[in-house]
């Protein structure tokens, strides 16, 4: 393999580098053929533990993890907080310290704070997997949203995608913009004003409609999942409206399949939302792959942290 | 530590608001507290304490108009004990402390509480301001006359703006009438909400609600517009951003009262220094783009601000550990703000200690009414040597602040406090 420094945890993109990005997904290749057997197991982190912490609930990226670290022969353990019990800042350091007397190897963590997870990191000699933290990062997702490109363009450099959707509160949207830039890919973005910050990001293209976004023919349209409970009534009139403007319906679909893009969605999908019935049946659309490539990735990053809890 | 000798400063250099050059020479200080003599090679009379100051510079004590003291309500963060510690370790001689504890001084019998409590815990003066509405809250006027006669030196609602602006037109005009200061927190907060740093890239990047520079500009306008049409004397606390600055400097043109201060993290650091999620690095208004700094250093030298004020606002370390989005806003700046002001600027020649004398000294006091102290001979000794060789190291065993939690933590300042005299008494500080 390459010389890669070995790196305890992953937090976020930004401070990835393109050989560590390309490890991971080159190594998430084979972990995905293994789902093609009979037996899925590889026994890489055998007698090695793995907690799953989840501040947010989110069966899917908590099982996905689950699934993962199943298949590498780790010890999972699941925690889920309920939001009844939603940690106060006060009680982080007492969670971090209950965390370190659990002695696990890796921790996966969600958590609706953006930040935490780097906290986290800091205090303590496991692994940190970011699960998704606040608006600030979603880097897994990112790695699966680009082994999911890469399938369907092995030339994905110079390949184009745009994100549609409430950037301004998407973690899943700054990371994988950001992971996608790293590779070589084009990124735009569409959608209401209020929910695209001007200026964060110089290397993203800013759409104003549809019409321009087809005309530039991007090679995949990510469509993100509209946060019903984050709207506040402040940014835009109504979920109706959202749809008419941004929605991917019918005759949006006609367009797609006239430039052969593909559609990505990170899931869950908000059915007459985001998206329409009649779009999730879109032979190109690449949200299964994307859950299934998940497992991958995440066995791939399992694979390449190096945690620091081995005391010889 | 008061005592009844005279004490002799040898070989000081002598530094005023008045003059770029410092004067060497030694400072007499009698059994009274009062310099009586300042002149190159005085002698020490019989049983006079002699310290050497070996080419140190005296500076005139500083005054903080911005410093929550905590007490009384939230002596876990700090006590006017160890506020007061932290302001003699930092050179600091007298502050005003923002009305802000727990119960809230808005009343007459609460300044004349609280001024009972300094007298008794307080080694340095304070001076306890009132607010402008009943328990902050921006709903009722509070009751100004009764702090008038306890001698408030200003009206705010510290850290809160007031909200509605009728009630803060009819809380100016009515501080006319009693020739108060009113200070104003620039805040709009349905702009600023939950934000937690400035808006704009960084915030983007880290995933955290931003405040945007309009928050605070929008108040800036609206506050100096009802000053001017009130006719109050208006001080502004913690401009940020150019853009307020240049509204501070119209309105100035104009000819309206309004004074404003910056505050040294906002001389120093930008929305860029901040790293890994570091609360210490939180502060309320937030740092800022680079571009906002300078403007704020320009303002600073040319004298569109007015006032420094460290805005010391000790959160335990505990507090502050939390996640970023819900820790407290506001760090310990009273004993780090001179030897930050000397490593950053004084020792780079971008401004002299005249300048910074000006700013943290006499301005901050002429603001509140009380006239500037100089080290002349039969003024009341108020000063403090600083050892521009020395070294101020920023840690948690070193700081005097009941709650060590600073931008500057782990880093070793240039120069150093070596001692603060306050009339009879004599602070010796870190080496």
């Amino acid at each position: 393999m390459r010389d890669l420094k070995p790196r305890k945890d992953l937090l976020d993109i930004e401070g990835l580098e393109l050989p560590e990005i390309e490890y991971v997904l080159s190594n998430a290749v084979p972990f995905k053929q293994l789902f093609q057997r009979s037996v899925k197991k590889v026994p890489t982190l055998r007698g090695k533990t793995v907690l799953n912490l989840f501040y947010e609930p989110s069966t899917r990226t908590s099982s996905s993890f689950e699934v993962a670290a199943n298949r590498m022969s780790a010890d999972v353990t699941n925690f889920t907080v309920s939001s009844s019990s939603v940690v106060k800042g006060e009680s982080l350091l007492d969670t971090i310290e209950t965390l370190q007397a659990m002695r696990s190897d890796y921790i996966v963590i969600r958590h609706q704070a953006a930040g935490v997870p780097n906290i986290v990191a800091q205090h303590t000699g496991a692994s940190v997997i970011n699960a998704g933290d606040g608006y600030h990062a979603h880097p897994t997702q990112a790695l699966l949203d680009a082994m999911t490109f890469r399938e369907v363009y092995p030339d994905y450099q110079g390949r184009k995608m745009v994100i549609v959707g409430d950037v301004l509160h998407s973690r899943v949207a700054r990371s994988t913009s950001t992971l996608f830039h790293k590779l070589g890919i084009e990124v735009g973005v569409l959608g209401p004003g209020t929910l695209i910050p001007p200026g964060r990001h110089e290397f993203i293209r800013r759409f104003r409609s549809w019409d321009e976004v087809f005309d530039w023919k991007p090679d995949a349209v990510y469509l993100l999942r509209v946060q019903l409970e984050r709207q506040e009534g402040m940014f835009f009139p109504s979920i109706a409206e959202y749809h008419k403007m941004y929605g991917m319906n019918t005759e949006r679909l006609v367009r797609m399949r006239q430039i052969g893009a593909y559609l990505m969605h990170p899931g869950p999908v908000n059915r007459g939302v985001e998206i329409t019935d009649e779009a999730m049946r879109y032979e190109r659309s690449l949200i299964s792959t994307q859950v299934e490539n998940g497992i991958a990735v995440r066995m791939a990053v399992l694979h390449w942290l190096k945690p620091e809890t081995d005391t010889d | 530590m008061p005592s009844a000798t005279p004490r002799l400063f040898q070989n000081g250099r002598i530094a005023s608001a008045d003059s770029k050059e410092l004067l060497a020479a030694d400072v007499l200080v009698d059994e009274t507290g009062t310099i009586v003599a300042v002149a190159p090679g005085l002698s020490a009379p019989a049983g006079a304490e002699v310290i050497d100051c070996g080419g140190s510079v005296l500076v005139p004590g500083m005054f903080d108009v911005h410093v929550h003291a905590r007490e009384p309500g939230q002596e876990h963060k700090e006590t006017l004990a160890t506020c007061s510690a932290a302001a003699l370790r930092g050179g600091v001689t007298g502050v005003v402390l923002m009305p802000d504890t727990s119960p809230p001084v808005d009343t007459g019998n609460l300044v004349k509480s609280a001024r009972d409590l300094i007298a008794e815990l307080s080694a340095i003066p304070m001076f306890q301001s009132g607010c402008l509405t009943k328990g902050r809250e921006g709903k009722e006027m509070a009751g100004f006359s009764g702090m008038a006669s306890r001698g408030v030196p200003m009206l705010t609602d510290a850290d809160r703006a007031v909200p509605c602006p009728d009630l803060l037109r009819r809380c100016m005009e009515y501080a006319c009438d009693f020739d108060l200061l009113v200070t104003s927190h620039c805040d709009t907060p349905a702009l600023t909400k939950a934000g937690a740093i400035n808006e704009g890239r960084v915030s983007y990047r880290f995933g955290l609600p931003g405040i945007p520079a309009i928050s605070q500009e929008i108040a800036i306008d609206r506050d100096i517009r009802v000053a001017q049409h009130t006719g109050a004397k208006l001080h502004l606390q913690q401009i940020s951003t150019a853009r307020g600055l240049k509204s501070v400097q119209c309105a100035k043109e104009a000819g309206t009262s309004v004074t404003c201060e910056v505050s040294p993290h906002h001389l120093v650091l930008s929305e860029q220094d901040i790293r890994d999620y570091n609360t210490h690095f939180k502060f309320n208004p937030p740092l800022r783009p680079a571009a906002d700094v300078e403007a704020l250093v320009a303002g600073f030298i040319d004298g569109s601000i007015d006032v420094l004020a460290c805005d010391h606002a000790p959160h335990t370390e505990f507090e502050k550990s939390s996640e970023f989005g819900s820790a407290p806003f506001g760090a310990a700046g009273l004993e780090t703000t001179v030897p930050l002001m000397f490593d950053r600027f004084i020792s780079k020649g971008v401004f002299g200690w005249d300048l910074l004398i000006e700013r943290y000294s006499a301005a901050p006091r002429r603001l509140v009414g009380l006239a500037p102290v100089a080290i002349i001979e039969g003024a009341k000794a108020e000063f403090f040597v600083f050892d521009p060789e020395g070294e101020t190291p920023v840690t948690r065993e070193t700081m005097k602040t009941k709650s060590p939690v600073s931008p500057f933590l782990g880093e070793t300042l240039a120069g150093n406090v070596r001692g603060t005299v306050l009339g009879t008494a004599w602070y010796p500080q870190g080496k």
